[in-house]
């Protein structure tokens, strides 16, 4: 599947240049996509969520709980969008586009930390069951099988209906459910790796189990695991939404979910558009510019997916 | 054949290994709620030996292990005891909840399988023409957003500024009652219109970039040039490449089907369809727990069992696939 060169002269070159090599290749790799149209949309949508996440302090008016009070001191309950809330407020008064902006934070939080968790483990858990093989692949991949037979949502309302909803638990539920894909594939990339000639000849000079796997093999699934982190990012911001959306998810953070519920209890979709319409096209925005960029990719290495 | 069987027999201890984890993971979950079931009935007028007598009509003095195997039993023979709330079996109140679940996938399952392996096909077939390009940009759009935000703008445009269609429900008041009777009105199909649509619109996108890529594949094959060579209209060709590219077509809708049911409590809640996802969030805001387990094992189930029927699928409709 994916473009796996074996390194030039591995046995021989230092861990410090195969480091390098590894960084250029996913540099090269970087200057490829931008030459996708669709790719460079998606980074550049993806860049404004990342500026208006790091930004938020500077640019909401409000906090993420903050009621707005109007000039008679009443609370501004339901205001359509205006000069004084560009977005309009809720029903408890709170103004749209500050929580729109605190929510790009915890997207992007529970996105990356969800990401770069999942794809650790299931790095690991691919390279190892690979690697290995025997009876450690045999006792990982049946993990990974009964981690595919839970049920992901359904499993993560129960979850946090017993334990107290919090963003972490969040995150690690959504660790829970998104290490399994990559361990798999990343286990069948490691697969093929092993008997390629380079491997020999690291075993050959001497090197041993740690050293093959983290040096000579792990560099070369690494493109792979790029991928799952930008798609775990995408189903980890899409997965906090929906549970939070259902009622389930951490009622002290303010997130797109957790908008999206709190307008759809008020009965908002009747009467108040401008606080459904702003998180939920910002989960579309975001969740579509990453597809974006992991389609470009995915197109790059199999141009079949591409419609000439 | 007797890899198959192997393979078969392989396939369905790994099945009974995943649900015995899978049940063995839920007991633990639900031994950690605060408190033992009493709790939500016991109030003070409850004296001590009532407590008992109920703890001891629940098997809850037992232990551990006793009640371990006798959960694992009950379970297995679909004996999930009664609701806390609503004076049923909760193995009857599963069985309606699945089916009222199928009234909405399936129907949305037909037409996004029938209607994407055509549009798939040709477009595959038609490789750079326009329509593939609109096709593919299409489909790559609906599979990507968020489909539970698709409904809620269809509920807002459709449902309450357009008044087209109604906001939820399977039926309305008073409606149809019996499950033919049902399907036969009028009701049920403008209750499944919205939500199916919805559906439908994320569901078709599967297996049209399947086929699409499926239909890339065979193109190539020689028994294409054969049929050419035969004087077969293109129209006849057609339909000879599309039978073969859909064969990894029939697992996908298996492991498909699989996934929607339990990923379709979004939609259930939007549209107020009484399902089994909708029933699952409800148990739990209601700490019916009976049913919330019932509901969590029952969606684990079914994919897990269409995932087996795909895997065996495979080696059946394509003799190409060996197990030795």
């Amino acid at each position: 599947m994916a473009d796996v060169k074996a390194p030039v002269r591995p046995a021989l070159a230092g861990p410090l240049r195969e480091a390098a090599v590894a960084v250029a290749r996913h540099a090269s790799g970087l200057r490829v996509i931008l030459r996708h149209r669709t790719a460079t949309v998606g980074l550049a949508i993806i860049v404004l969520f990342i500026a208006a996440a790091v930004l938020a302090p500077l640019l909401a008016p409000y906090g993420p709980f903050e009621v707005v009070y109007g000039p008679d001191r009443g609370v501004v309950r339901l205001s359509p969008p205006g000069a004084a809330n560009w977005l309009g407020t809720t029903n408890q008064g709170m103004d749209v586009l500050s929580q729109l902006l605190w929510g790009a934070r915890v997207a992007l939080a529970v996105g990356l930390l969800s990401a770069l968790g999942s794809v650790l483990l299931g790095t690991l858990i691919g390279l190892v069951s690979g690697y290995f093989g025997g009876w450690i692949d045999e006792v990982l991949m049946r993990l990974t099988d009964v981690a595919y037979g839970v049920p992901f949502l359904p499993f993560a309302m129960v979850v946090t209906s017993i334990a107290k909803p919090s963003l972490a638990l969040v995150i690690l539920l959504v660790i829970f459910f998104l290490w399994r894909t990559t361990a798999r594939v990343i286990r069948s990339q490691v697969l093929s790796l092993k008997t390629r000639p380079f491997v020999w000849a690291a075993r050959a000079a001497g090197a041993g189990h740690g050293k093959i796997l983290f040096l000579h093999i792990a560099p070369n699934v690494l493109p792979l695991s790029f991928l799952y982190i930008a798609i775990g990012v995408q189903t980890g911001v899409m997965l906090e939404a929906a549970l939070s959306f259902l009622g389930f998810g951490d009622p002290h953070v303010q997130s797109w979910g957790i908008m999206l519920n709190a307008a759809f209890q008020a009965g908002a979709m009747r009467s108040a558009w401008w606080w459904v319409l702003p998180p939920g096209l910002a989960l579309s925005a975001f969740v579509m510019s990453i597809f974006m960029l992991t389609r470009a990719y995915e197109e790059i290495l199999n141009p079949r997916l591409k419609a000439i | 054949m007797t890899g198959f069987r192997r393979y078969v027999v392989r396939r369905l201890l790994l099945l009974a290994f995943v649900v015995w984890c899978i049940l063995s993971i839920m007991f633990v979950l639900f031994q950690l709620l605060p408190g033992d079931p009493t709790a939500i009935f016991v109030d003070d007028n409850f004296s001590p030996e009532m407590i008992d007598r109920q703890k001891q009509l629940w098997g809850l003095n037992d232990p551990l292990w006793v009640q371990y195997l006798r959960y694992v039993g009950n379970m297995l023979t679909f004996d999930f005891g009664n609701s806390f709330f609503q004076i049923e079996p909760v193995a009857h109140i599963m069985a309606d909840k699945v089916q009222n679940t199928c009234l909405m996938i399936v129907p949305a399952l037909i037409v996004s399988v029938v209607l994407g392996t055509l549009i798939g096909a040709v477009a595959g077939w038609r490789r750079g023409s326009a329509f593939e390009q609109a096709t593919v940009a299409t489909s790559l759009f609906l599979h990507s957003v968020p489909s539970f935000f698709v409904g809620i703008l269809a509920l807002m445009i459709f449902a309450y500024q357009l008044r087209w269609l109604p906001s939820g429900g399977m039926v309305g008041l008073g409606g149809p009652e019996g499950l033919w009777e049902m399907i036969a009105s009028r009701d049920y199909w403008v209750h499944l219109l919205l939500p199916g649509l919805v559906l439908v619109s994320r569901e078709i996108t599967g297996p049209i970039l399947l086929l699409r890529s499926s239909m890339l594949e065979v193109k190539g094959s020689d028994f294409l040039d054969i049929l050419r060579a035969k004087g077969l209209s293109e129209h006849r060709i057609i339909t000879h490449a599309t039978r073969n590219a859909l064969l990894p077509l029939v697992t996908y809708v298996a492991v498909m089907t699989g996934l929607l049911f339990q990923g379709q409590v979004l939609l259930e809640i939007i549209f107020a369809w009484p399902g089994i996802g909708r029933e699952l969030v409800q148990a739990l805001n209601d700490l019916d727990y009976p049913v919330a387990q019932a509901a969590l094992y029952v969606m684990a189930l079914v994919t897990l069992l269409l995932n087996l029927v795909a895997d065996l699928l495979y080696g059946v409709i394509d003799p190409r696939v060996t197990y030795d």
